[in-house]
């Protein structure tokens, strides 16, 4: 038996991919989660009303959604519901966040494997490159600073969140920030779109060169967006199955009845089950169960993405692309919302602190984020976190077994294969924080 | 070009995330080494190495006593790699003892007892505490211009005017709505410590209407002090600016949310403390 190791990187915390090969037939194929911080275990017993402040800790790059689902879960526990400014101020902070996220993963994360690069910044690179390159990076960032404005903007602090507060938010926007962020967007919107456009084209010759999209079975997906139209604030869950024009959908209290949650003895994630079947969360996950993104350029590629690959597409590799199509709508959606009156109006409203169970559920970048509190005194009984990457583990496993198998023969195996592994992983964009948490 | 590396051991990448959102040093500094943005395998020869995350593996401890040897500088970025953060709520006996079994059931990195900061097993140079620290913090260490100063404290940064006339009775709790504008957090019955935080963060999170928790640790008139020194100080700004009750103030700075600020403390620091005086901190 022979044990490959590929540790990994562009991806947020610690994993590393092994498998096993024997006589060139490929025995497993191991997503390895490294790392473990334990908040499910030392929250117990701490205050419940301070959590929207401390599990935004659990992770650095998708701390907006768990500041947003904490604060769902205190409300769904104490009974409260928060007045319609306040829900739009958060729609405002999932949305930055998504458009900080798909901007990473996509010119940060993966665009290196689009040039063969190693890196974005700084790079020696051949000529050839260098001319296309030109100026990817430096717009990356710009694009990637609209998002983190507009978290700041709506959500206070830039990285771990603090304006959403059990009832509403803790102020509405003035309208000269919020016309001064539009102009932002605005800007930033071209910018984007020719990133993205050169994304898509380096992806078709990245699949002319490789001869594929990737794992392309079809596959169960989950997300917690809208079944029309995107909407990151999460209502319910809802489950695309194949074979079944239906799509089964659920109240996020009700997760257990349609999940299974498994423990392996080599991560430290979990990985979660639909009947046995494995799960696709994330960007193409939410592209397959809406029936289109209701902004304009993102419905133009929608459309475009959808002649080609069709509804639902399954390749491993359209998870990127998708992401982009969600990054024009990110930028779209929030120059619609940012347009609106968000300084008049209750912020917030009062509320009595109860004990109970709630549970509040987000669309993350990575997929559906459900927090759980149960709440006895005050104080945390039982705390669990239901993490989009544990989703998405199982699928990951089954992309890179398929794509070991085309790279590993009796005779060798293909160079390919350490970048095919960094490829698949990326498409999935896992967040190790969150999934150990 | 001095080269740059940052490496993250356990943690969330938010002080790596924040990182991304300077661009300054991109004509002084090359980054050779963060795996979140670049593959490469293992840190080079380089003039600094940020570290930030607590050191929460033996992988951890492996990698980062294997890194510092390479760098001319050592600086321990974020409240993780400073005090271990908001992990130290585990040091529990019965979450040590979840740890210990997670680890002997697998296959993989063992954890240790406790998420320790990384002074306690290599030399620090310089301290950047946050979580995280400001972009404009970033370039403050890796620039060290002279000119650069922090505000003593949160409080002085903060835009909001104290009122003399308002003296809540009761703690308005941690995370009640409709927080008044421009008022002083504590008159509105907040428990807010930014007048012992210490400054350059710009008071991000007490403008927008978050009390302050305290994140960047002490300020320089506590940080090289036992913890009681700073609880006698805070109980009497909010003796002085409220009627709320002792016992009251004093349970509440003792709960979950402040363990960011009271583990930057030397007594919270654990058996061998390694805490950074004033002229290491940025």
């Amino acid at each position: 038996m022979t044990t490959l190791t590929f540790p990994l990187s562009r991806i947020e915390g610690h994993a590393q991919v092994v498998i096993e090969v024997e006589d060139g037939d490929v025995k497993s194929a191991h997503f390895k989660a490294m790392e473990l911080r334990g908040f499910a275990h030392f929250l117990k017993d701490q205050p419940a009303d301070q959590m929207p402040v401390i599990v935004t800790r659990i992770c650095g790059v998708c701390s907006t959604a768990h500041h947003v689902a904490s604060v769902k879960a205190l409300e769904d526990a104490y009974g409260v519901e928060p007045p319609p400014l306040a829900k739009k101020i958060r729609e405002l902070m999932m949305l930055g966040q998504m458009l900080q996220n798909q901007a990473t993963s996509l010119f940060i994360f993966t665009m290196p494997d689009r040039l063969g690069l190693s890196i974005i910044f700084q790079e020696e690179v051949s000529q050839e490159v260098a001319k296309e390159k030109q100026g990817i990076a430096g717009r990356a960032l710009k694009v990637r600073k609209a998002g983190t404005d507009l978290i700041t903007l709506a959500g206070g602090q830039f990285i771990h969140p603090v304006k959403a507060v059990v009832g509403g938010v803790t102020s509405g926007i003035p309208k000269d920030d919020a016309a001064a962020m539009k102009k932002q967007l605005e800007d930033a919107l071209p910018m984007a779109r020719e990133l993205f456009d050169f994304y898509w084209k380096s992806s078709e010759t990245l699949h002319d060169r490789i001869g594929t999209w990737g794992d392309d079975r079809p596959a169960c997906y989950i997300a917690a967006t809208g079944k029309t139209k995107p909407d990151y604030y999460g209502d319910r869950m809802r489950l695309l199955i194949p074979d079944n024009e239906n799509i089964i959908d659920f109240q996020s209290r009700d997760f257990r009845k349609h999940l299974d949650f498994e423990e392996t003895d080599y991560s430290y994630s979990a990985m979660t089950t639909y009947k046995g079947n494995a799960l696709r969360a994330n960007s193409l996950a939410r592209i397959n169960i809406a029936d289109s993104m209701g902004t304009p350029l993102a419905d133009e590629y929608l459309s475009i993405f959808r002649e080609i690959h069709g509804n639902p597409a399954n390749g491993i590799l359209l998870f990127d692309i998708a992401r982009g199509i969600e990054l024009v709508y990110s930028i779209e959606r929030s120059i619609e919302l940012l347009g609106e009156d968000l300084e008049n109006g209750e912020p917030a409203v009062p509320h009595t602190e109860t004990d109970g169970e709630g549970f509040g559920l987000v669309e993350a970048p990575r997929g559906p984020l459900v927090h759980r509190y149960k709440i006895k005194d005050g104080l945390i009984e039982d705390i669990e976190f239901i993490i989009p990457t544990v989703h998405n583990v199982h699928s990951i496993e089954l992309a890179l077994m398929t794509a070991a198998k085309r790279y590993i023969s009796k005779e060798k195996v293909d160079m390919e294969l350490e970048r095919a592994v960094g490829r698949v992983v990326r498409a999935f964009d896992p967040c190790i924080a969150c999934a150990t948490h | 070009m001095e080269k740059f590396a940052v490496l993250q051991l356990s943690g969330c990448a938010g002080c790596e995330v924040s990182l991304l959102n300077a661009d300054a040093w991109v004509d002084k500094y090359q980054l050779v080494y963060m795996p979140l943005v670049i593959s490469a395998s293992g840190v080079p020869e380089v003039d600094i190495l940020l570290v930030s995350g607590g050191v929460r593996t033996d992988e951890d401890l492996h990698n980062l006593k294997r890194s510092v040897k390479k760098a001319n500088k050592v600086v321990a970025v974020g409240t993780c790699a400073i005090s271990g953060g908001v992990t130290n709520l585990g040091n529990r006996e019965e979450v040590r003892n979840f740890f210990m079994n997670q680890s002997e059931q697998r296959d993989l990195p063992r954890l240790l007892a406790d998420c320790r900061p990384i002074a306690d097993f290599v030399k620090v140079e310089r301290y950047l505490p946050g979580c995280p620290p400001t972009p404009e913090l970033f370039m403050a260490v890796l620039f060290d211009p002279p000119d650069f100063k922090a505000g003593n404290s949160v409080c002085v940064e903060c835009n909001r005017k104290k009122d003399k006339t308002m003296k809540p009775k009761r703690l308005s709790g941690h995370l009640h709505g409709n927080v008044q504008p421009g008022i002083c957090l504590i008159n509105q019955g907040f428990l807010c410590i930014g007048t012992s935080t210490r400054g350059g963060c710009g008071a991000l999170c007490t403008n927008p209407g978050q009390p302050c928790v305290g994140c960047r640790g002490p300020s320089n008139a506590f940080i090289e002090k036992e913890s009681d020194a700073w609880f006698a100080s805070i109980k009497k700004v909010f003796s002085k600016m409220t009627e709320i009750p002792e016992p009251e103030i004093d349970s509440a700075l003792r709960s979950a949310q402040m363990a960011m600020f009271l583990y930057q403390f030397i007594d919270y620091a654990g058996d061998n403390p390694n805490v950074p005086s004033k002229k290491e901190i940025l």
